[in-house]
């Protein structure tokens, strides 16, 4: 969980099943491979701890499926799809 | 300034030594604040912003110490005012606030690693440094505990546990306080080509400008002596928007040096900045690992808290549970605090009654009880609202739950650029604007806040409905029950379309700014505690009352003079008064004729009292702008009347139908003067399409100077109240044109 992945294993992912976080489904999991986009959001989502290489789970989509709820790194953080969209992730629910 | 008094023996001796609190959002920096400093404190506002300053004294030993208690932040890396007040506080950067001797960083224990980030930032400040390790009840109950010993190793600085809500701890944090010493700074695990640049870039700021870098320790280690530089690099490479470097950067060799490395970088593909981020989040994991109890690591069993939210953010049953929460806010506000009101009123009008009892009619009469006691009046009205409003807030807020009722809000109000957070704002300005502008403070962004400001007046509030009632009962009285309350419903749904068109406008107006990060936190649910929304409450009301309060009355006794002055000549009242004795004599005789007459001349001089007087002028002045509205000069009077509160306009009109100044539930004389008044052509004045031009003007304008002090108030100054004002105005102003016009040409 807290090592980043090699850039092999990014490579290797993102060829497989790269997806944005705001793609994952409820009760999905991922691991964050990049984070893109606007340097001041970009920034605060990596403070926020959405770094690459860490676990994040979808916990549910507020009724109108925006904006979402994830957790990561053990707390409760809620993001609007736009801003998700910037976390580029590889989804671990699918086989 | 100060909303308490403070009386402290200041020792001139000792300087008082200074102590900020600093931590994230949500990590009980408020709660621990009020537990250090009690009662000894003053809320200000940073000069020129309104980010609010906190400031208060604590009783250490047999010193004082101050205490600032920061914004909360994610980032010394600022993303809004708020948190760039709290890293210019801790840099040292701010003029009006000195750098802080001792740094209290406030982590929640039972989320440690996303806290510790912000502690990495506050290592390098250099400053004495106390962790204070809050919420470690919660992190047990999670079943995450914190070893605090273990963790104060880790840190190099002292780690005070404590119970948020309970006062546990405080005297262990004021001795670590005292003893406090500078964490020492880790080596984060950056990589080699990355520490090679810092190297290259630190030396380059210590060679162009040598004295400006505090002199390190003789005996420090050779990577110690240049390691301010070395953060300095940090932050520069890393691209941080650093107005404390600026100076630095440019000097000569350094900004050269800086592009070089930065373009070394670039070509081994490294992002300085996310290298940094991830560095210390590598730093921060190796501690969480050894610090936080291993066996629980595994989360196996959802928290309570993940138990609650699964009903309370069900698609289902939390729709239907959050209607409810927000329907007994309303209700609350609406209605509760209604006889409260009325309580108020009649206390203050009882005391007006008694001071004003002995003394001569006159002017002196007239300013102390139309203009003093109604000026207070107007002001005290607005407590029990905004009391109550900050009490259902507080417990909101407290218990996590307004995060959620964001979470579910945010998509309809996001649209059209506002946020989670703006429902309440707005769903309180039905009652009324004044709390509902208030409780935007909830809103950590800063410009959805301010377009939630800038809209919410369009929310019909309450002090709007009797004039609804008076026009709909006037001129469409004579439809069903269900029309009348269909024209009502629409006047409602006309504010809450025309805001939200205006919020989307502002929205596409911006939109060349970056949009704010929606980073919304859901934090665990919390039993709110008593003490800290009391003082919420208090410290609320009791600002409006100081701040917004002044102007609220300084602004009620200028209209009242407005309204008095010039006074009439004697010659002119007699006249008006000898005119409606006669009509009222020409009457057919009935019951107690003489009253009525002693009635009908002290409303006659009332009328001619008013129509001589500035607001009467007035009204006359600005009849030809509002003549393409429908309104005669009448009405002019009743809107200048109505920016004290917009009910008023239904007593103006009743005083200037020579009705006196009625109750404003008893509108059925009124409907029918002014369904029988005419113009000198004999045309009514009234038509059906004039009485629906003031409704969309009452459902628009901007006419409500308390609101307008309370937004400047909020927004830290004149410019957006005075913008509001011209634009709702303005808006007001082209619909009631487009509506009278139009529906003129079709023959209405």
């Amino acid at each position: 969980m807290q090592q980043s992945p090699s850039a092999a294993d990014l490579v290797f992912n993102a060829a497989a099943t790269s997806a944005s976080l705001d793609r994952i489904a409820d009760g999905g999991r991922c691991t964050v491979m990049a984070v893109t986009g606007e340097t001041g959001v970009r920034r605060r989502l990596l403070e926020m701890g959405l770094c690459p290489g860490v676990e994040v789970d979808v916990v549910r989509r507020a009724p109108l499926g925006d904006p979402i709820e994830y957790l990561v790194r053990g707390y409760h953080l809620s993001l609007r799809a736009e801003q998700a969209a910037q976390v580029v992730v590889c989804d671990r629910s699918r086989p | 300034m100060a909303t308490t008094s403070v009386n402290v023996p200041v020792d001139l001796d000792r300087r008082v030594l200074s102590v900020a609190l600093a931590g994230n959002p949500n990590a009980g920096k408020t709660t621990l604040f009020n537990a250090l400093t009690g009662l000894r404190q003053k809320v200000a506002n940073y000069p020129g912003i309104t980010v609010e300053k906190k400031t208060g004294r604590c009783r250490i030993g047999d010193g004082w110490v101050d205490i600032i208690d920061l914004p909360g932040t994610y980032s010394l890396v600022a993303q809004s005012p708020d948190e760039a007040v709290a890293a210019a506080v801790l840099r040292g950067a701010r003029t009006d606030t000195p750098l802080p001797d001792v740094v209290v960083a406030v982590v929640d224990a039972s989320n440690l690693p996303r806290n510790l980030y912000l502690v990495s930032q506050l290592i390098e400040l250099g400053q004495p440094l106390v962790v204070a390790l809050n919420m470690v009840d919660i992190a047990e109950r999670r079943g995450t505990p914190v070893d605090a010993g273990l963790l104060a190793r880790e840190l190099g600085v002292e780690v005070v546990p404590l119970v948020g809500n309970r006062k546990r701890g405080i005297d262990a944090l004021k001795a670590a306080i005292v003893r406090a010493t500078p964490a020492p700074v880790p080596t984060w695990p950056l990589s080699e080509a990355l520490w090679e640049e810092l190297q290259h870039v630190a030396g380059a700021l210590a060679a162009a400008a040598p004295a400006m870098w505090p002199r390190q320790q003789e005996g420090a280690p050779e990577a110690m002596r240049t390691l301010p530089q070395v953060i300095a690099a940090r932050r520069l490479l890393g691209g941080e928007p650093a107005p404390d470097l600026a100076a630095h950067a440019s000097a000569t060799g350094v900004a050269a040096t800086l592009a070089a490395a930065r373009l070394r970088l670039a070509t081994l593909g490294i992002d300085a900045m996310q290298a940094d981020i991830e560095a210390r989040y590598r730093w921060i994991d190796g501690i969480a690992e050894r610090v936080v109890s291993r066996d629980a690591r595994p989360r196996l069993r959802a928290t309570l808290s993940e138990r609650v939210d699964a009903v309370l953010m069900h698609r289902v049953f939390g729709l239907a549970i959050f209607t409810a929460v927000m329907a007994s806010v309303f209700a609350t506000i609406f209605w509760v605090a209604d006889p409260l009101n009325g309580w108020f009123e009649g206390a203050i009008s009882w005391l007006g009654d008694l001071v004003t009892g002995h003394i001569a009619e006159g002017p002196l009469k007239a300013l102390l009880k139309d203009g003093v006691f109604a000026g207070v009046g107007a002001v005290v009205v607005f407590v029990p609202q905004i009391a109550l409003l900050f009490l259902l807030l507080a417990v909101l807020e407290d218990t996590g739950y307004l995060a959620r009722a964001a979470f579910l809000m945010d998509r309809v109000l996001g649209k059209v650029g506002l946020h989670g957070k703006s429902f309440i704002p707005l769903l309180s300005s039905f009652a009324c604007a004044i709390p509902g502008v208030m409780a935007t403070r909830t809103i950590d962004s800063r410009r959805e806040r301010l377009a939630t400001i800038l809209v919410a007046p369009f929310m019909s509030c309450s002090a709007r409905l009797p004039v609804y009632g008076l026009l709909i009962g006037a001129f469409f009285g004579g439809l069903g029950a269900v029309a009348k309350g269909m024209i009502m419903l629409g006047c409602y749904a006309l504010g809450v379309i025309v805001a939200a068109a205006v919020a989307w406008a502002l929205k596409l107006a911006a939109r060349k700014e970056p949009p704010p990060a929606f980073i919304l936190e859901l934090p665990v649910y919390k039993v709110p505690q008593p003490s800290l929304i009391g003082w919420q409450v208090w410290t609320n009301t009791s600002k409006f009352l100081t701040k917004a309060g002044t102007t609220i009355f300084c602004l009620s006794i200028l209209l009242w003079a407005l309204a008095y002055y010039p006074r009439a000549p004697q010659a002119v009242l007699d006249q008006a008064a000898t005119h409606a004795e006669e009509r009222t004599r020409a009457e057919p005789a009935g019951e107690a004729l003489d009253e009525r007459i002693a009635a009908a001349r002290e409303r006659a001089a009332g009328q001619a009292g008013l129509e001589y007087s500035a607001a009467g002028r007035l009204g006359h002045a600005i009849e030809p702008v509002i003549a393409p509205l429908g309104f005669d000069w009448k009405i002019g009077v009743g809107l200048i009347g109505a920016f004290a509160a917009r009910e008023v306009f239904n007593s103006t009109l009743s005083i200037i139908y020579s009705l006196g100044a009625r109750e404003a539930d008893d509108v059925d004389d009124l409907a029918s003067a002014i369904r029988a008044d005419t113009r000198a052509d004999g045309t009514p004045v009234w038509r059906p399409l004039v009485a629906v031009s003031l409704l969309v003007w009452f459902v628009l304008a901007m006419q409500c100077i308390s609101t307008t002090a309370v937004v400047r108030r909020e927004t830290g100054g004149w410019r957006w109240p005075l913008i509001q004002l011209g634009f709702m105005n303005a808006l007001a102003y082209v619909l009631c044109f487009a509506v009278y016009q139009i529906g003129t040409r079709l023959g209405y």
